[in-house]
């Protein structure tokens, strides 16, 4: 352990790797630094001038951020002179910041506000006026830009710099006419540009599908997995709970999945989950049916076929938990294997990947589902634009497990009108679609949001989903569909 | 071993008997009437609806929704009041406001005025003097009417016109800003002007 070295602050003792600055030790030690510019993310610019902390020894304050920390250093952050210096720090921020938090939808989760409750002065004793800067600037397909609420701490700038290197933005002009802007003629075009909109400290980045939307306290947030491509990224997802209403999904820090960001792409996936979008009843042959009638027709309809007659297609967007639970109840039914398929997008480019976190296989499980058939030795053939396999293999029963994120498969109603034709074919799926009311039997089941499960990323890294209240009660995910099948079969002996 | 005779009341007496407080009553009428006959006392009844009742100004009766110097609804779709409310029977929906001073205005604002339980919560948490109590109480009506009342409702109807008139205008200062704005910072943002999102 010759490379760490041991700092104390506020009399607590910390071991941190040589090189730490006092900021990480302090986070490491919980203990909180105000904090604008610092992200742990990005490099460190040291330009907010918040995160004051007396040193010992040293004659004035010092930056936590760009200070490393070294052997026996002594760091106080509490003292009468640390708390006046983040007052005045604060001060000097809100000089020329608008006060527009009634209109703000960063308001109510603004690190402004909230170090202004915590470590604010209360009553300004700024006499001038305010500069004036432009507002609800259109800056690219995602966000608007408010450059007056901006405190100028370049974590944007940064972010365009390191994570995405394309450099759209810039701090322009100097002193108090300082703002952040594009660069002429240039508009911010990439896949993370809602990271920036989530690094922003204050309301300068606001993001434009959710702007004005809904007020940040009406939602609760829930710790689950973004089901957008194979990476798996931690995430938040916000629902107002009153209204059962989704509205957005924002990166959870996960070192080993996707460090602090998201894509654009897995920002939407809350689209499908509202309510406008949703099935909500079973449909036998064209008809609204009870879930108890279409459980009793596929029950009925296993009775009366051999395993070799039931093709079961999967898509790897369900919990490894479904995928088990399907080929276990099915195994006990049927006595015998059913064949099972794999359906993938076709215009599908598994493999490819932009270098930052989005991948090219648009589906959340695939090496769980990998796992799931290996255990279960179980062989299934691939569907990929060539639906032959499924074709010849003469099925009496078909059980589709349709995508959950329609959007990853752009063919899907290609895809589903070969699947329409084959005799007896069931469909599991969440979304109002044309084609799924041509199938024979057709069964709503809950989204990622509304179930728990496991969902095995491309890395083999496992995550929990969480489980929120549902949008429609009735219905239910594939695993207690397939649990109730069980017992109506048992019933019936 | 002491008793207390309670079987008698000790107040009972011919003064506080049936007769004696109803001939007192009576005759209190019979002055009251006999002023008001020779227009000696003026009459405390209201002939209510024909005529109406004033209550002071600051009357805190069924909501109306305050505007700006020309006519526009004054609220910025803060939500601060559907939040304090307790009833939890405001609804806003908020939009990007054509006027790009404003920025956000409510495109919906509707109050469910039966959940209301008029404590004056909205009133008291809005920033900009949105939302009144207005000085309307007489509120009854059928049960096919509309009880929620909209942002229509809220801005323009004929009893707050008539009873607050020119104060519906909110004399709070305007959050709209000046026209030049955009032109005070040379050579920044002229590529795209902004608002035309």
């Amino acid at each position: 352990m010759s490379n760490q070295i041991t700092l104390s602050i506020n009399n607590q003792s910390i071991s941190v790797p040589a090189g730490s600055t006092i900021m990480e030790a302090a986070q490491k030690l919980g203990v909180s630094v105000p904090h604008f510019c610092w992200h742990p993310g990005l490099s460190i610019a040291g330009v907010c001038r918040f995160c004051m902390v007396k040193v010992e020894g040293m004659p004035k304050l010092q930056i936590a951020c760009n200070t490393p920390a070294t052997e026996g250093m002594k760091v106080d952050t509490v003292s009468a002179e640390v708390k006046d210096a983040h007052k005045w720090a604060l001060e000097f921020h809100l000089i020329n910041h608008p006060l527009d938090c009634p209109i703000c939808d960063q308001a109510g989760e603004c690190e402004l506000q909230n170090y202004y409750m915590k470590v604010g002065k209360y009553q300004s004793q700024m006499e001038d006026e305010k500069v004036l800067k432009p507002k609800a600037l259109d800056v690219g397909d995602t966000l608007v830009l408010d450059t007056e609420r901006c405190i100028l701490c370049s974590r944007c700038v940064r972010f365009e710099d390191e994570v995405t290197k394309t450099s759209t933005l810039g701090i322009f002009n100097r002193g108090d006419q300082a703002t952040i802007g594009t660069y002429q003629g240039r508009k911010i075009k990439h896949n993370y540009s809602y990271n920036l909109a989530d690094i922003c400290p204050v309301g300068a980045f606001t993001a434009k599908d959710f702007r004005f939307k809904c007020r940040v306290w009406f939602l609760k947030e829930a710790k689950t997995v973004c089901p957008g491509c194979s990476t798996g990224c931690s995430v938040n997802l916000f629902q107002n709970s009153n209204q059962r209403e989704y509205y957005r999904l924002k990166p959870r820090h996960n070192a080993e999945v996707n460090g602090h960001w998201m894509c654009d792409t897995g920002r939407t996936m809350y689209e499908h989950l509202n309510a406008s979008t949703r099935l909500s009843a079973p449909l036998l042959n064209g008809e609204n049916v009870t879930f108890h009638a279409a459980l009793q027709a596929v029950s009925d309809a296993t009775k009366s076929v051999s395993a070799d007659k039931v093709a079961v297609v999967f898509t790897a967007q369900f919990t490894s938990e479904e995928y088990s639970a399907v080929l276990n109840s099915l195994k006990t039914t049927l006595k015998g294997t059913p064949k099972v398929f794999v359906w993938r997008e076709e215009t599908e480019t598994e493999e490819s990947f932009d270098g930052i976190l989005f991948r090219g296989d648009r589906n959340p499980n695939t090496r769980g589902m990998t796992e799931v058939l290996k255990q279960e030795s179980v062989g299934a053939s691939i569907l990929k634009g060539d639906f032959s396999a499924l074709a010849n293999a003469g099925a009496e029963l078909t059980l589709v497990f349709g995508p959950e994120v329609e959007s990853a498969y752009p063919s899907l109603a290609k895809a589903l009108s070969r699947f329409v034709e084959l005799k007896k074919s069931v469909y599991f799926g969440n979304t109002l679609n044309e084609v799924a009311k041509k199938f024979w039997l057709r069964i709503p089941v809950k989204t990622f949001a509304e179930k728990s499960g496991t969902f095995v990323n491309f890395n083999g890294v496992a995550q929990k989903l969480k489980a929120n209240p549902p949008v429609y009660p009735a219905v239910k995910a594939v695993d207690e569909y397939f649990a109730d099948l069980g017992k109506l079969a048992q019933s019936a002996v | 071993m002491a008793f207390v005779n309670v079987s008698r009341d000790p107040e009972r007496n011919f003064k506080n008997g049936y007769l004696a407080t109803s001939l007192v009553g009576m005759g209190t009428t019979l002055v009251t009437f006999a002023k008001q006959v020779f227009g000696l006392e003026e009459s405390n009844t209201v002939q209510w609806p024909e005529v109406e009742f004033q209550y002071s100004e600051r009357f805190k009766g069924a909501h109306f929704l305050t505007k700006r110097p020309d006519g526009r609804v004054r609220c910025t779709a803060c939500f601060l009041c559907a939040t304090n409310c307790p009833a939890q029977c405001i609804t806003i929906v908020a939009g990007e406001s054509p006027d790009k001073g404003v920025e956000k205005y409510p495109v919906r604002f509707e109050i469910d005025i039966l959940r209301c339980v008029f404590c004056g919560f909205c009133e008291e948490a809005c920033p900009v003097d949105a939302i009144r109590m207005g000085p309307e109480y007489s509120m009854a009506g059928l049960a096919e009417q509309k009880w929620v009342y909209t942002k229509a409702y809220l801005l323009d109807r004929e009893a707050v016109q008539r009873k607050v008139g020119e104060k519906q205008v909110s004399k709070k200062d305007e959050n709209t800003k000046h026209d030049t704005v955009e032109s005070s910072l040379p050579g920044v943002h002229a590529a795209h002007s902004g608002h035309d999102h």
